[in-house]
C-alpha cells in the first residue's frame, strides 16, 4: 500500500481548503464534507447529462438511465454485493431502514414475535421498529450496552432464541464510536435463521465494509456520511430477503402492470424505487465511491485510527473530560464522545464553534443510550481522514477554553 | 473570546454567581421548565403579596445560557407588579420572537441579546421566562393561593 498523502488530501475539499478562519470540521458523523470531484459530477450531470432515468428512448434520457444504472453497479462492487440487483437506491440510510420495517418486519411478525436491537441504536434504527411491533403486537427487546460502550451479547441471552424474528444493529455506533461485531452476530443468528440488518451509516466509506463477508440480510448506509450528496442513501438486501419484501412507496417506475382492482410490481430493485430517481444523487454517490476506492478503504480506517488515538489521548490528559465509550484501539472509530464536568456540552459546543471549530452536542438522536450513560447529552468530535493534527489541537484549546470560562473559580 | 462572543461578561456573572437560586421549599408556587432535548431542567420559585412579586428564585441545572437568563429574569422580575411581570415576559418573548424591531426590555438584560443571532439557544433564554408565565397563570386562575 503506497503511503496516501492525506494532508494533500484537504485540498480536495473545498470547504475545508478556502476556510478563512481555517474550519476545523470535527462533525463528519453528522455528515462529511464534498470534495470537489463530487460536486462537479453533480454540476455535469444537471449541466450536460439530464435526462429522465427510466422514462425515455431518446440518447439523452437513454445515457441518463445508463449512469444511473452505472451508479448502482459502482455502489454493488464497493460493497461486495454479489450482484447489482441487490442495492436499491433510496432516499437516506433512514428510509431504507423503514423500508424493511414497513416491507418485511410487518408482513412478517406474528404476535409475541421479538425484534432486537441495542440499547446504542440511533433513532433511524430504533423507531421503525418499535412502531412495527407495536402494530403488530410484538416486543421490542434491547441488547444491553456494557460501561466501556460494547454490546453486551452475554446479558442478551433471548437474542437467538425462538421468538427473536429479526436483529437490527450498527456496524459503528455514532456517539460511542463501538465498532459492534456484527459478523459475530450474523453467524450465530444464521444458525437459527434470523434475519440481520446492518445499519452502517456511519461505517460504509469509513472503514472496508463487504456485504458477503458480514453475511448480513440487509445493510443501510446514507451518502452524505461518506462524502456523497445528501437526499440518497441504499439498501442492500439479499435476493430472498428483497423478495419477501413489499415496497414502501407505490406509484411510477415500480410497476409492471396496473389494472383497477389489481397491479403486478416491477422487477428487483425498480420495485422499490417508486417515482422518478434521483440521477445526479445516484452520480455524486457513485463519484464519491470512486474517491474513496482510489485512497483505499484500509488506508482511510487507517489514518482515522491514528488520528483519533491522538484525539483520545488528547482529550484523556484533561481531569474534567470524561471520555464514553470504548478505549482507544481497534474496538472504535473516529467518533469521540464526551463532557467537562459540571458544564453543559451546548456550552463547549458553542465555545467550540466561536474558535472554528465544528463539534455536536447533543442526545445524536440515541435517547435510550443517552439514558444508559445517565446523561441528557454530550459533546461529541468526529473524524475524517481529511482531519489533521491541528483540528485536535485546537479541539484542546476549546477545552481550555471552556474549563477558564465555566469551570468552578 | 472575541467581542461577537455569546458569552459577555455580564452572562458569564449571573452564570459563576447566579442571584436568588437555591431552595424553593418555602414558595407559594413553584413551576417548572425542562428542555428534554437539551437538559436544561429548572424550576422557578414565587411569593407574591399584594399584586407585588415579593420573591422570584430558581433553581436547576442546564447550560450557562439557560441559567444565566433565569438569574437574570429573577433579579429583574423580583419588586414588580404582576401585571408588570406579564408585560416584561411578553416584551422578552417578543424581543426573541421572529418579528424583529423590538429591542431588549430593560438594560439589565441587553447581554442576552448575544443569543439572539443562534436561534437553537433561544429557548433556553425563555426557559424561565416561560415558567415565570405559567405562573402567572396560576395565580390568575386561583388568586387565592397567594392569599388575594
Ligand atoms: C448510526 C446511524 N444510523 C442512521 C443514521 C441516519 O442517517 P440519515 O439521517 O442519513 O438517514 C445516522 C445518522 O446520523 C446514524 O449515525
Amino acid at each position: 500500500m503506497a503511503a496516501v498523502d492525506f494532508e494533500a488530501l484537504r485540498d480536495d475539499f473545498p470547504n475545508l481548503a478556502d476556510g478563512q478562519p481555517p474550519l476545523h470540521y470535527l462533525d463528519s458523523a453528522a455528515s462529511t464534507q464534498k470534495p470537489a470531484c463530487v460536486i462537479e459530477s453533480i454540476r455535469h450531470c444537471y449541466a450536460h447529462e439530464y435526462g429522465p432515468v427510466h422514462r425515455g428512448l431518446y440518447p439523452l434520457a437513454e445515457n441518463a438511465s445508463e449512469n444511473y444504472e452505472a451508479a448502482r453497479r459502482t455502489l454493488a462492487r464497493f460493497i461486495n454485493a454479489g450482484t447489482t440487483d441487490q442495492v436499491v437506491f433510496t432516499r437516506s440510510a433512514t428510509e431504507a431502514i423503514n423500508l424493511v420495517a414497513s416491507g418485511w418486519a410487518a408482513t412478517h411478525l406474528q404476535s409475541g414475535d421479538e425484534i432486537w436491537v441495542s440499547q446504542m441504536e440511533h433513532h433511524s434504527n430504533f423507531l421503525p421498529w418499535q412502531r412495527v411491533c407495536n402494530q403488530r403486537d410484538a416486543r421490542l427487546r434491547i441488547i444491553p450496552v456494557d460501561d466501556r460502550g460494547r454490546l453486551d451479547l452475554e446479558n442478551a441471552p433471548e437474542l437467538f432464541g425462538p421468538r427473536s424474528r429479526l436483529i437490527a444493529i450498527s456496524q459503528m455506533s455514532n456517539v460511542l464510536g463501538t465498532i459492534n461485531p456484527v459478523r459475530e452476530v450474523v453467524e450465530h443468528a444464521r444458525r437459527h435463521d434470523i434475519p440481520v440488518l446492518v445499519d452502517a451509516a456511519q461505517s460504509v466509506g469509513h472503514m472496508p465494509v463487504d456485504v458477503q463477508e458480514l453475511d448480513c440480510d440487509f445493510l443501510v448506509a446514507s451518502a452524505h456520511k461518506m462524502c456523497g450528496p445528501t437526499g440518497i442513501g441504499f439498501l442492500y438486501g439479499t435476493s430472498a430477503r428483497l423478495r419477501e419484501t413489499e415496497p414502501l412507496l407505490l406509484g411510477g417506475g415500480m410497476v409492471d402492470e396496473v389494472g383497477i382492482d389489481h397491479s403486478s410490481w416491477a422487477e428487483i430493485p425498480a420495485r422499490f424505487e417508486a417515482g422518478s430517481p434521483n440521477l445526479a444523487g445516484a452520480v455524486g454517490l457513485a463519484t464519491a465511491v470512486d474517491y474513496l476506492s482510489t485512497i483505499g478503504l484500509k488506508a482511510i480506517e487507517q489514518r482515522v485510527r491514528d488520528l483519533t488515538d491522538y484525539a483520545y489521548q488528547t482529550l484523556e490528559a484533561f481531569d474534567e473530560v470524561l471520555l464514553y465509550g470504548p478505549e482507544t484501539g481497534n474496538e472504535r472509530g473516529g467518533i469521540l464522545s464526551f463532557n467537562i464536568e459540571g458544564i453543559h456540552p451546548h456550552d463547549v459546543a458553542q465555545v467550540a464553534g466561536e474558535q472554528g471549530v465544528a463539534i455536536r452536542a447533543g442526545h445524536h438522536c440515541c435517547q435510550p443510550l443517552m439514558q444508559r450513560l445517565g446523561v441528557s447529552s454530550t459533546a461529541r468530535a468526529s473524524l475524517n481522514f481529511y482531519n489533521n493534527e491541528q483540528d485536535i489541537s485546537a479541539l484542546a484549546d476549546v477545552i481550555n477554553e471552556t474549563v477558564k470560562l465555566f469551570g468552578k473559580r | 473570546m472575541t467581542d461577537q462572543s455569546i458569552y459577555r461578561a455580564v452572562l458569564l456573572d449571573h452564570f459563576h454567581n447566579p442571584r436568588n437560586k437555591g431552595d424553593l421549599g418555602d414558595m407559594q408556587i413553584v413551576r417548572r421548565g425542562s428542555n428534554p432535548r437539551c437538559g436544561d431542567e429548572i424550576e422557578i420559585g414565587i411569593n407574591c403579596e399584594n399584586n407585588t412579586l415579593e420573591s422570584v428564585r430558581f433553581r436547576g441545572r442546564g447550560c450557562s445560557i439557560c441559567l444565566a437568563s433565569a438569574s437574570l429574569m429573577t433579579e429583574s422580575a423580583r419588586g414588580l407588579k404582576l401585571t408588570q411581570a406579564r408585560d416584561l415576559i411578553e416584551k422578552m418573548q417578543l424581543w426573541f420572537g421572529d418579528q424583529g424591531g423590538v429591542g431588549p426590555p430593560g438594560m439589565g438584560l441587553a447581554a442576552l441579546g448575544s443569543v439572539r443571532q443562534h436561534p437553537a439557544r433561544k429557548k433556553c433564554v425563555l426557559l424561565a421566562w416561560q415558567a415565570l408565565d405559567e405562573i402567572l397563570d396560576e395565580i390568575e386562575r386561583h388568586p387565592e393561593i397567594v392569599g388575594a
